[in-house]
């Protein structure tokens, strides 16, 4: 069975400064895959690789066995990959129901079913009651929720979510690892960047440590807690 | 005790109700508008006062689509205005045209410009406003350097022998009607969500599956098809063109000041921004028309200072639930 | 041709002096404040209105007319900052607001040297002794040498306060990143006042030297100013005073040169021309700032 996502020898360099420097990595299908590294490690400029923001300078990616490198945003979009941000970007002067109307204005899907599916969605991020206001009046944790069913509501089969935990309580932490092995149930692929070691042991099936733009380790959780190299990269330098 | 109905039928409930009011507010407004202007020269009412009140409307309702709807403050928006006068001045004069059939290739015209100015639309703010306005320079310049059997030189050209305000009064009328229907077909629509959606975070809403080049130039040439009508009209009622009225930076700024005094984004502001200063500039013009220009400046800057959102759209910020309700 | 040529060049010089100072001016304002004068032009003009009313009146010498225009215009630039600026920073978009606003600015100006003044074009009919000057095979007035003087010392005044004095550190610092300006306990209101005076200050007395460089000016003149003042900073980058500076020479001589070969009718349009294609292609001029959305 070929992998939900493969990253094949990705390189990005931004002028002097290598961000990306031979990536390689998969996940399969209902895992959820945890990356974490500290910070400049590169996993952010990974995501954006993935998502078609930055354009890598060698390397190639693979979405449900299509090699999207090169791709624009959106058109990666269509391959059935959502991410979060690690700050927030809802569409500020939007109500929450266009919000999430958004990623999916494009279906064939009559307006009045899609904005049902919307709802319920704001249900059970229990934000239905504020879904007429604009999405700059929420909270930062309500936001993260926001963009969490933002990016939910064209169904992705590939997840990513970068830093979703930072700056947020305890509960909602809580509430979102509880939707995030959900997702996993459900047969989509996570992505998960986080430096919430505790969380990330706890929902990952694997582990990928990323230091200086490249993958230092990938295994099971046990595998990379007693990995010398993970623990030098944190504690050392 | 009647079982309660599930939340999401008495949402649907709700949200029918919603759409009800917005499309009957939206339906009395258009009623009261299009039978006031309907009735201006039957009862015999300052033509040319109403005609450019209806003008206005429609040129800063366009600008809404392209400032408040995508988040462009193009300040050259007087160049579709002056191509589509010229163009409608050019075949009427030099090749016959009825006016009526020269009217659509005016549109035509603001729309193939808009096609050229397509790649500026990857600017950002400031930057795009500045190239906007050199661009709107630039074909002030090319058209006054034209040879002047074609564009008149600095004569202008007549358009025919004589003016028929009434009937290009009701052309304007039916065109500011269609302005605004577009507008609130693209407030509602699909299109209309994913522009807003562009406009507030382009990048986001690439990755959430917009193709925001092709939405960002929907966005841009509905907004330049109907200033270059208005042009054409215009060019039809005055009955003459030539290159400083045409291409009259005023246009842009009193276009622009009328649609952020009303306020971006709704249906509604450019309508009420419109006939507020429109109001006001006959009222101050009368008694001290030497300071016409003066109230206009120092309003603009109080605006900004003060209701920068517009009338509507402070009073919205003060009620957001009315959102749903105000077209 | 050759004689065409030179007095291009020298003239372009020349010219080029005073676009430096407004686009150094502009960019100051720009790069601290982050507005963008719209209205900037109409303060350089009101600088040339000032020096001919002061001659007409009281047969003042353009020369002694240059610190009156720097001093009024410094305050009324202060003044000016205290009384609109403060508003703005807090709106949801400070740059278009600010430029919606100084475009209102902009027409009330216009509007009120329009009715100080009338709509005709005014000249100061003010020589120097000799008139003119020889430079090789061609004239120069000596009006302009003398403006082109005032204006290079005055650039070379301006980038040394921004770079040797304390205030003018302070000044380049705000413009790479106000937030960390303000950690370190700067005022960066006042800071910002002053920007704004300095800048108001120097368009002031750039368009006394305008009255000497220029054969005539009218109310409406401010936004040919303006846009000139537009170029000249996209082409040096958005808020690079060094940048402006250069730009602004190598502009005066672009528009003087393309006068030679072209009709004077078609002239700006190299200007607005080459703004565009800047922009375009290489948005950050010289050195500078994202441009794209």
């Amino acid at each position: 069975m070929s992998a939900a996502i493969e990253v094949h020898g990705l390189r990005k360099r931004f002028g002097g400064l290598t961000a990306l420097d031979g990536i390689d990595l998969e996940a399969q299908g209902g895992e959820v895959l945890g990356i974490i590294g500290v910070n400049g490690a590169g996993k952010t400029t990974l995501m954006n690789c993935i998502c078609g923001i930055y354009r890598a300078d060698a390397g190639r990616v693979v979405i449900g066995g299509r090699d999207t490198t090169g791709f624009t945003p959106h058109e990666i979009a269509h391959q059935g990959v959502g991410r979060t941000f690690q700050v927030p970007r809802v569409f500020r002067k939007m109500s929450l129901i266009d919000n999430l109307l958004v990623p999916v204005l494009d279906r064939d899907e009559d307006g009045a079913v899609l904005i049902e599916r919307a709802e319920s969605m704001l249900e059970q991020m229990q934000l239905i009651e504020l879904r007429h206001n604009f999405a700059e009046e929420l909270s930062g944790g309500q936001q993260k929720l926001l963009e969490m069913a933002r990016m939910l509501m064209p169904d992705p089969k590939v997840v990513m979510l970068d830093e979703p935990f930072a700056g947020v309580h305890p509960t909602l932490c809580k509430f979102m690892i509880e939707r995030i092995e959900t997702m996993a149930a459900g047969g989509k692929t996570v992505l998960l960047i986080s430096h919430d070691l505790t969380s990330i042991y706890r929902l990952s099936r694997r582990v990928a440590a990323l230091n200086e733009g490249r993958v230092i380790a990938m295994g099971g959780v046990d595998e990379i807690r007693g990995n010398p190299a993970v623990v030098e990269a944190y504690l050392g330098n | 005790m009647p079982p309660e109905p599930a939340p999401g039928a008495s949402r649907s409930v709700e949200r029918a109700s919603a759409d009800r009011i917005y499309f009957t507010l939206a339906a009395v407004i258009g009623g009261m508008v299009g039978i006031y202007f309907l009735v201006v020269p039957i009862l015999d009412l300052n033509l040319a006062f109403h005609f450019y009140l209806m003008l206005w409307i429609t040129m800063a309702s366009a600008f809404n689509v392209a400032a408040g709807f995508s988040g462009y403050m193009p300040f050259g928006f007087v160049a579709f205005y002056g191509v589509g006068a010229f163009t409608t001045a050019i075949l009427v004069k030099s090749l016959g045209f009825p006016v009526l059939l020269a009217l659509p290739f005016s549109g035509a015209a603001g729309v193939i410009l808009g096609l050229l100015f397509a790649p500026t639309l990857r600017l950002s703010g400031i930057y795009f406003a500045i190239v906007s306005l050199a661009l709107a320079g630039i074909c002030r310049l090319v058209i006054s350097n034209m040879p002047e059997r074609i564009t008149g030189g600095s004569f202008g050209l007549q358009l025919g022998s004589r003016a028929e305000p009434v009937h290009s009064f009701y052309v304007m009328m039916a065109t500011m009607l269609l302005a605004l229907g577009v507008i609130l077909w693209l407030s509602r629509s699909r299109l209309g969500k994913a522009l807003r959606a562009v406009r507030d975070d382009a990048e986001a809403a690439d990755m959430m599956g917009v193709n925001v080049t092709r939405v960002r130039l929907y966005g841009w040439l509905i907004a330049a098809f109907f200033p270059a009508l208005c042009g054409g009209i215009e060019a039809w009622y005055t009955n003459v063109v030539d290159t400083e009225t045409a291409f009259n930076t005023l246009t842009t700024a009193k276009t622009v000041i009328y649609a952020v005094a009303g306020g971006l984004g709704t249906v509604t502001g450019p309508i009420v921004g419109a006939v507020v200063m429109v109001w006001l500039d006959e009222l101050i013009w009368r008694q001290f028309p030497r300071l016409n220009l003066l109230i206009l400046g120092v309003a603009t800057v109080l605006l900004v200072l003060f209701l920068p959102r517009g009338i509507v759209g402070t009073l919205l910020r003060r009620r957001p639930a009315w959102r749903r309700y105000v077209p | 041709m050759e004689i065409l040529v030179l007095n291009g060049i020298v003239n372009g010089l020349i010219v080029g002096g005073i676009y430096a100072l407004i686009g150094m001016s502009l960019t100051l304002l720009y790069g601290v404040l982050r507005i963008v004068n719209f209205a900037h032009g109409e303060f350089v003009i009101g600088g040339s209105f000032l020096a001919y009313a002061l001659f007409s009146n009281l047969g003042l010498a353009p020369l002694l007319s240059l610190p009156v225009a720097a001093v009024s215009f410094f305050a009324l630039g202060w003044g000016a900052y205290y009384l609109l600026l403060p508003r703005l920073q807090k709106s949801d978009d400070p740059e278009i607001m600010s430029f919606l606003m100084m475009y209102g600015v902009s027409i009330a100006l216009a509007a009120v040297m329009l009715v100080l003044f009338e709509a005709d074009s005014r000249s100061i009919d003010y020589s120097f002794e000799p008139v003119a000057m020889k430079l090789g095979p061609i004239y120069i007035s000596t009006a302009r040498i003398v403006a082109f003087g005032i204006a290079i010392a005055l650039a070379a005044a301006l980038t040394w306060f921004l770079f040797g004095t304390l205030v003018g550190k302070a000044l380049r610092a705000t413009i790479m990143n106000r937030e960390a300006i303000q950690i370190v306990g700067v005022d960066v209101v006042k800071l910002s006042a002053f920007a704004f005076a300095l800048a108001s200050g120097i368009a002031g007395v750039t368009g006394v030297l305008v009255a000497l460089v220029f054969p005539a000016f009218n109310p409406f003149s401010g936004a040919e100013y303006s846009i000139i003042g537009f170029i000249v900073v996209v082409l040096g980058g958005l808020g690079n005073p060094v940048g402006a500076l250069l730009a602004g020479i190598l502009y005066g001589l672009a528009e003087q040169l393309a006068t030679v070969f072209l009709p004077q009718a078609m002239a700006p349009i190299v200007g607005f021309g080459i703004l565009v294609a800047v922009i375009l292609i290489r948005p950050a001029g010289l050195m500078g700032w994202r441009a794209q959305r």
